[in-house]
């Protein structure tokens, strides 16, 4: 019976999950902005009533990641506003249709002075980040404003196997085409095997444009011996620090970037930091890269999207290993 | 220009020391010795050396898989350039 009912939750999610990608969003999108985001923030709410597994396990690793500072009623709390979140940056894909005009209006850019002095430096910048915010969208409106972007990034449905070609072909159509197309190179996408992803991003600096990359992804488990343990939200965690390892041999300075979502949830605020320094070992250069995204997070814990995804948070050392999910499919939409 | 290639990578980007000594035919790639960064100071270093760029489109792994595949492919590109540098020591 209570598969039954987990079954019919999950195909509820799926089918409101596709209404939302290919139609409802793409509609609202063209809405004025209050509008936009207020359809954007009910979905929220109602994807966080229609996945109560989700809901628990996010509540829990929030608990168990920050400590008791975090009450239950906070991490509830942190919960929603991460489900509203989620779809809230859905909306910004939609907004980001051609020259992302709409998107546009509503972020914020602070910190620009430290593109353009980068730019005048002549080696490009890393632009660095966590799974922060709308990243992927406060990078597109950065492209958009004359700052060619390319991002180091995979999507992990384009290598799971459990993942089939038609849900590859709708994820690719929904949502990756809507993001390179403000890019200026395709994605730059590390896998083992994959090794020329190093080269490439060097490459895009040598014409000095800019990189992005996140440093917070878990590694897989190939990457585990390049990996740093280092502090990181009161814990220990496992990184890679390919952002520093690129920044030293390339000369490229390292900038961190982080996008706010304001109360109203459609106004975003886009901080670009001065350049880090890489002065010292990779391992010191990287904690003070760690100790950003750290800063970023804890001023906005429900702002980091990896707490959805417990494999992640696990890889990281953040959490045990991942509990089985409700069903395999429950896993695979943890990745959306 | 085999030596020289040969000589950087044993020196700085092998990690596994029962790797050494190197031979111009070990498997870089299968055995783990080159991955993205290392590739990426092995390019650099090519290209402070030997003065060549290495294309994106040239990243492919028939082009690094072992030290006498990089030279092969480094005299493709560039003629006898990578010779006389390589000469010059």
């Amino acid at each position: 019976m209570a598969e039954a009912g987990a079954k019919a939750g999950l195909w509820l999610r799926r089918a409101e999950g596709f209404a939302y990608w290919s139609v409802i969003a793409p509609v609202a999108a063209c809405l004025p902005g209050r509008l936009a985001y207020r359809a954007a923030t009910l979905r929220g709410d109602l994807n966080h009533w229609l996945w109560p597994h989700k809901r628990s396990e996010i509540v829990r690793d929030l608990r168990q990641v920050l400590g008791d500072e975090v009450s239950q009623e906070e991490a509830e709390r942190l919960a929603r506003d991460l489900f509203r979140y989620r779809s809230c940056e859905i909306m910004d894909l939609m907004r980001a249709r051609g020259s992302a005009r709409s998107l546009r209006k509503l972020v914020e850019i602070q910190g620009i002075e430290h593109l353009e002095a980068a730019l005048a430096g002549g080696k490009g910048a890393i632009l660095c980040t966590g799974h922060f915010g709308s990243h992927q969208n406060g990078f597109s409106v950065l492209n958009a404003s004359g700052y060619p972007v390319t991002t180091i990034g995979r999507w992990d449905w384009k290598y799971d196997t459990t993942v089939s070609p038609a849900e590859r072909r709708f994820w690719t159509l929904a949502f990756s085409r809507r993001v390179v197309r403000h890019r200026r190179r395709p994605h730059l996408e590390p896998w083992p095997g994959r090794f020329q992803v190093a080269v490439q991003a060097a490459a895009a600096l040598r014409e000095n444009e800019f990189v992005t990359i996140c440093s917070d992804a878990g590694p897989l488990a190939a990457d585990q011996p390049r990996s740093l343990e280092l502090p990181f939200l009161g814990q220990k965690a496992r990184m890679l620090p390919g952002v520093v390892s690129i920044a030293k041999l390339t000369g490229a300075p390292v900038l961190m970037v982080f996008i706010h979502r304001s109360a109203d949830y459609r106004h975003q605020t886009l901080e670009i930091s001065p350049p880090v320094s890489m002065q010292g070992d990779t391992e010191t250069a990287f904690e003070r890269v760690v100790a950003a995204i750290d800063a970023a997070i804890q001023r906005n814990p429900a702002s980091w999207n990896l707490w959805f995804e417990n494999d992640v948070l696990a890889r990281l050392g953040l959490v045990p290993a991942t509990p089985p999910a409700e069903t395999a499919d429950e896993l695979q939409q943890s990745t959306r | 220009m085999e030596a020289v290639i040969n000589d950087y990578i044993s020196r700085e980007l092998v990690q596994d020391a029962s790797l050494l000594p190197l031979e111009n035919t070990t498997q870089l790639l299968e055995t783990g010795i080159l991955d993205s960064l290392s590739l990426l100071r092995l390019v650099i270093f090519v290209q402070e050396q030997f003065g060549i760029v290495v294309d994106d489109l040239d990243l492919v792994p028939e082009h690094f898989a072992s030290v006498d595949d990089i030279c092969s492919y480094l005299r493709s590109v560039s003629g006898g350039k990578a010779g006389q540098a390589s000469a010059r020591g």
